[in-house]
């Protein structure tokens, strides 16, 4: 229904366009005036005029009819005498309700309930009805209105101009309100779960094996039980894991990445150049589960034969097949952007020091990669946030167990995989094991902003820039 | 009549499939500054890069024929072109000093070749580099800051403090000028009078006033042709060549 109507208003408006810009141009030639815009101005003012508010209008409706119609609903089933309780009680007969209005409910139907379908879908047909009209008003209105400021030769490209600005305002502040809402959610979670968990167990603990929080409502539990699960929830090996991990990866990633990188920008042929860089650009695009089971059944298996044959224990899940997979995931990440900032560098830069007799290495070395460095440095960035954010690979290849461990041999896990351990399959929603995900996702998070602002600010410092 | 430095030979250039230069045979003084004149595109800036073979760095570029320094063949692939550019050094169009400190861009020369291994050595060349260029009074409290900091007329200076850092004998000039303003430019100018006791100077120039002004010798270049070549006040005043003489009093170019 509302996408008919979206549909109907936006062909509505676009077919103004041509009124707008038709009708400006005769009224420029009847009154002989010189018009404040170009004709076409005056028609993408229509356009807009005509479509946005009644788009508004059919957001906002759409965002509170449902409401509406709910309190409406579970209103006169209360004086019908329907009893609920609370809340839930009462969603589960506007739910109830609505099947039936919907012929999908197969339980017994009381006259109450067959009251309310009955006055339900009335209300349905009410709202949907003044909604076509109250729409079909706003357009008109609107119309009228943007019509006779046409018609009295306004600025059309100004405002034109004022309300794209407007538009350009309202889908940057949606994702400012997006990401704000998203570490509120984070937040509030995570102070849910650190009101049974002390933040310092927390943050300090070496422990980390949330499933013996089985107990059921985190505002219920005793001083016994909080004491059982204070060490359960131990930050430490997860970072640790995380940052082991991401080392691993950069090792492998950095030095290839940005190699490869100087090569392509310097020294490859135009033709290799055509023909290497999107190959190396397809690594980006394997879906990660794809390096997960790459990683797990051929990497994992063949250190630990090579272990096994030099004498060392080495886990079929470890550390350094995850990481090293993940460090070839990222090569392409790293290569392809520092090959576009080495690129970028101004050849003038080149021809200087070679005229002073340098080598095309030395040229590299001391004049391109410095004048190139903050955007390497981006690169490399860009890639640690890739590591630290990466869940699949660790899945499959590094284990689940949080064991604390330097040895890249063993088996060990990622904040990320907790999360998703924590989160895959039935949960209570109100237990501290659960709540303990949105605490990872939060630190995570914070981790990650640390990490990013001192980036920043080593960039700053260091770069030399060149204009 | 001083000695020839450099001395050019049948010099062919070729971009890809397009000939840049057609047979140039130009002897260049020791100890003077040569002009070469002509419009855009003519390969004034192609023969100067043949010399400290900075055409190395275009794929498609191929030179044939002979290019001497003092009797020795420079247009040879078993030249090390590293100790070519050592003695020939070059000061492009465009200012275009590195993004390091104004310290770091006079030492680098040196550095590269071994020069001034310690501190106070380098302190020096730096000092005296940078005096010879006369921007020493205007920069030797402020050595750390970086060299893009400065004006243009500066960075130009600069670069060419950089071009003397590693003591050439022979220093190039791309259209020193073009990007800078007539104070700037006069400055310049003054100093290349006072560079031409020490190095042999090329310098490619749009301005016949500046050629005049500073040169002694003068080459007209024409569509990749070697037109006229002679003393700068013969070439200004009573070139033999009707072409030359339509450049120089504007008719063309």
């Amino acid at each position: 229904m509302n996408f008919v109507l979206i549909f109907l208003i936006v062909i509505f408006s676009s077919s103004l366009f041509f009124y707008g810009k038709s009708k400006t141009k005769s009224i420029s030639i009847e009154r002989n005036i010189k018009l404040n815009a170009l004709p076409k101005f005056y028609g993408y003012y229509l356009v807009l005029w005509s479509s946005i508010p009644a788009l508004v209008f059919l957001l906002v409706w759409s965002l509170f009819e449902p409401v509406i119609i709910k309190s409406i609903i579970i209103e006169t089933a209360a004086n019908q005498g329907a009893i609920f309780n609370d809340k839930n009680e009462a969603n589960l007969i506007y739910e109830k309700i609505k099947a039936i209005h919907l012929g999908t409910y197969f339980g017994d139907i009381d006259t109450i309930l067959k009251e309310s379908a009955i006055s339900y879908s009335k209300f349905l047909n009410i709202f949907t009805n003044s909604k076509i009209v109250l729409i079909f008003v706003t357009i008109i209105a609107s119309v009228i209105f943007s019509l006779k400021k046409i018609k009295n030769n306004n600025k059309a490209r100004e405002d034109v101009e004022k309300i794209l600005k407007g538009l350009l305002f309202v889908s940057s502040l949606i994702a400012i309100l997006t990401t704000l809402g998203i570490i509120f959610s984070l937040l509030f979670e995570s102070i849910k779960f650190f009101s049974v968990i002390n933040i310092f167990d927390y943050l300090f603990g070496t422990n980390w094996s949330p499933q013996r929080a089985f107990i059921r409502d985190a505002s219920a539990i005793t001083a016994a039980e909080y004491d059982e699960l204070r060490d359960a929830f131990g930050f430490v090996p997860l970072i640790a894991g995380t940052s082991f991990i991401a080392f691993i990866a950069m090792f492998v990633a950095v030095p290839i990445g940005l190699f490869s990188g100087i090569y392509m920008a310097e020294y490859a042929s135009y033709k290799i150049r055509r023909i290497s860089k999107p190959i190396i650009e397809i690594l980006a695009g394997i879906p990660t589960v794809v390096y997960g089971f790459f990683a797990a059944l051929t990497v994992g298996p063949f250190f630990r034969q090579i272990g096994e044959s030099i004498g060392l224990t080495v886990s079929s899940e470890s550390a350094l097949a995850a990481g090293l997979i993940m460090g070839i995931m990222i090569i392409p990440y790293i290569s392809s952007l520092s090959d576009d900032v080495i690129n970028s560098v101004p050849q003038s830069l080149r021809d200087g020091s070679y005229a002073v007799g340098a080598t095309k290495s030395e040229t590299i070395k001391q004049v391109v990669i410095p004048a190139a460095l903050p955007g390497i440095i981006g690169s490399v960035l860009l890639a640690v946030s890739r590591a630290i954010g990466e869940t699949m690979i660790v899945v499959m290849a590094a284990g689940l167990a949080a064991n604390l461990t330097i040895n890249p041999l063993e088996s060990t896990t990622t904040i990320t995989t907790q999360i998703v351990m924590i989160l895959v399959g039935d949960q209570e929603f109100d237990s501290p094991k659960t709540q303990s995900a949105f605490a990872l996702g939060l630190t995570l998070f914070v981790a990650t902003l640390i990490l990013n602002y001192i980036a920043q600010r080593a960039v700053k410092k260091y770069r030399e820039k060149y204009d | 009549m001083s000695e020839v430095k450099i001395k050019s030979n049948n010099l062919n250039v070729f971009y890809g499939d397009k000939q840049a230069l057609f047979d140039v045979n130009l002897d260049l003084n020791e100890k003077e500054v040569t002009a070469l004149i002509g419009p855009s595109g003519c390969g004034k800036s192609t023969f100067i890069r043949c010399i400290n073979r900075m055409n190395d760095v275009i794929d498609i570029c191929k030179v044939t024929g002979n290019i001497e320094i003092d009797g020795v063949e420079i247009n040879d692939e078993n030249l090390d072109v590293v100790s070519l550019r050592e003695r020939v050094g070059m000061v492009f169009q465009k200012p275009n000093p590195f993004p390091k400190s104004i310290y770091d861009n006079i030492s680098y020369g040196p550095k590269i070749h071994g020069k001034g291994e310690t501190k106070s050595e380098l302190d020096e060349i730096v000092e005296r580099s940078l005096k010879k260029a006369a921007l020493w009074e205007e920069v030797k409290d402020r050595l750390d800051e970086p060299g893009t900091g400065l004006s243009g007329g500066q960075q130009q200076r600069l670069c060419i403090a950089r071009a003397i850092s590693v003591n050439p004998e022979v220093i190039l000039m791309d259209e020193p000028c073009s990007a800078l303003d007539p104070i700037a430019t006069a400055k310049i100018e003054e100093l290349i009078d006072e560079l031409k006791k020490t190095y042999t100077i090329v310098i490619v120039t749009h301005s016949m006033a500046q050629a005049v002004r500073v040169s002694q010798k003068t080459g007209f270049f024409h569509l990749g042709k070697l037109i006229e070549v002679g003393k700068t006040e013969k070439i200004f005043k009573n070139p033999d060549n009707k072409m030359t003489q339509d450049y120089i009093t504007g008719r063309f170019g």
